[in-house]
């Protein structure tokens, strides 16, 4: 199980995969819940349990079933699938193809310098760590939104009004 | 739209540019422009045309992938410099100024991300387009005048060579008004990024100018609704005044002394040639004239021919002026006339 970010990261990148290659929105749906899941299963590893959290009740348990039912409600006859696009396949081939040159690579060298340094897995590995921290930075911040920075939670509640009445005032015609 | 509604999004569209104006924190830039982004989209769709939708559909997609952009290039910073201050951004660190030069000049609207400025601008109505070329060009320009030592100036150069360049001959071929203010707003982008690396207040200076000659032109566009050069062509009979007045704020724009417009062009060459850069100066000079080029046949038609038209008579029945001009006289005195006070730019910092 030390592997285990190493290992969500691939499934996450896999259901991003999924749900960019425009299949129909019902299977698109189902890549956000599997990304929404194993995104927060990746923070909390990392310790971040609240955002975690927020993630799941409010994304996963509150926006997805909306739109879910909405989806269901304006389904077409035959929807788009995964595999009727060339798109898809031609991009599972490519992966696969580069993930083996990847290995091949790795097993050659010493690693790999591109952009960032490929040398280990070490910032991937999951330490088992016996202590429990003071300091929650993710709780905190959710505080200090209400205490230090208010004016900013006085924007952030104008932006979403905005946002809301930005998305009635398109769809509204004539 | 009822009032209260274009009221909130009004205010929205000024506070968010306001917000990234007065950051320093790259989160709050970020969201400004986003604030900015999501609230112009209604104004965009305003008419209720299927042409707008469509170009209010290309504006949100480009922005918003250029906001993406932003977002990658911030916490990138943050995670290779460990802070969030916009004036302390790594130059050698080659992935945060190429992506964030990528990321803001496809905000601005400069070559290789021009494609969608002039068919955004076409498909909306004249005084949204206004909107869109000034208002939306001030959130990115002052985010880049206040990381302008970061930036690397090999790609800022390149991309405001090939902006002008795209600007000057992507207009020849338009009879239509906006496209070809859009590829003049293009081509005046290049001008300002030009200079930035090498003197930040010439590009305040040249977009104070370019904004106060878009202002005016698409005000004196919107006073008989002109949106093609051939109704141009009819204007000197309905209202000669605005004839001469597009005649000067269009020899101003395309840069010719002694109109005001010459002064950006003058001075950012001159400090071109003080940083040895002459090839670039000359090549930018001479591209200007490319611009110059279907402004002179804007002037042609408008104001030095008389075409053909069904009404040779001089005489006409005059009505009352419906749509509200503010600012006219001033602005055009501004714009045209100010060459003279060119020393005044020694004083300033």
């Amino acid at each position: 199980m030390v592997y285990a970010i190493f290992l969500l990261s691939i499934i996450l990148v896999l259901s991003f995969m999924s749900f960019s290659s425009k299949p129909s929105p019902i299977y698109g749906g189902v890549g956000l819940i599997i990304s929404g899941a194993v995104g927060c299963s990746i923070i909390m590893g990392f310790g971040v349990s609240f955002m975690g959290l927020m993630v799941f009740l409010i994304y996963l348990g509150g926006m997805l079933v909306v739109f879910g039912y909405t989806t269901a409600m304006a389904t077409e006859e035959y929807p788009e699938t995964w595999g009727s696009s060339i798109v898809i396949w031609g991009a599972l081939l490519s992966g696969i193809l580069m993930e083996l040159l990847l290995m091949v690579w790795l097993l050659e060298h010493d690693g790999m310098e591109v952009a960032v340094g490929f040398n280990k897995l070490e910032s991937w590995i999951m330490f088992m760590d016996k202590g429990f921290s003071i300091i929650r930075e993710d709780s905190l911040g959710v505080s200090a939104l209400y205490n230090y920075v208010n004016w900013f939670m006085v924007a952030a509640g104008w932006a979403l009004f905005v946002s809301v009445l930005i998305v009635i005032e398109v769809i509204r015609g004539k | 739209m009822k009032l209260p509604i274009l009221t909130i999004i009004m205010t929205t569209i000024f506070t968010g540019t306001m917000l990234t104006m007065i950051s320093s924190h790259w989160l709050l830039i970020w969201i400004g422009l986003e604030i900015n982004m999501l609230s112009i989209i209604p104004i965009l769709t305003k008419n209720q045309k299927p042409r707008s939708t469509e170009a209010a559909t290309k504006y949100f997609l480009t922005q918003a992938t250029a906001s993406m952009l932003l977002m990658f290039t911030i916490v990138f910073n943050a995670m290779h410099s460990g802070q969030w201050t916009t004036t302390n951004i790594d130059p050698n660190n080659m992935i945060v100024s190429l992506t964030m030069i990528i990321a803001l000049t496809m905000k601005l609207g400069m070559t290789p991300f021009h494609f969608w400025v002039p068919e955004v601008t076409q498909g909306v109505s004249l005084m949204t387009g206004m909107l869109l070329l000034t208002w939306q060009k001030l959130a990115p320009i002052s985010i880049m005048m206040q990381m302008f030592t970061s930036i690397n100036p090999i790609i800022l150069l390149l991309i405001a060579l090939m902006s002008v360049l795209v600007g000057g001959w992507g207009g020849l071929n338009q009879t239509q008004l906006r496209k070809i203010l859009a590829y003049s707003s293009i081509a005046h982008m290049g001008w300002m990024m030009a200079i930035l690396t090498f003197c930040p207040s010439l590009t305040m200076l040249n977009l104070l100018i370019y904004l106060m000659l878009t202002i005016i032109m698409f005000t004196m566009l919107n006073m008989n609704t002109n949106m093609t050069t051939l109704t141009l062509s009819n204007l000197w009979n309905k209202s000669p005044t605005i004839t001469m007045m597009i005649l000067i704020s269009l020899l101003s724009l395309g840069g010719l002394p002694p109109l005001t417009g010459f002064l950006p062009k003058w001075i950012i060459i001159q400090e071109l040639t003080k940083n040895n850069n002459i090839a670039m100066a000359t090549v930018m000079a001479i591209m200007a004239l490319l611009n110059l080029y279907f402004y002179m046949r804007l002037i042609y038609s408008t104001s030095l021919t008389l075409f053909p038209t069904p009404n040779n008579i001089k005489m006409k029945w005059q009505f009352q002026p419906k749509k509200r001009s503010l600012f006219l006289s001033p602005l055009i005195i501004l714009s045209t006339l100010t060459l003279p006070l060119s020393p005044v730019l020694s004083t300033l910092n």
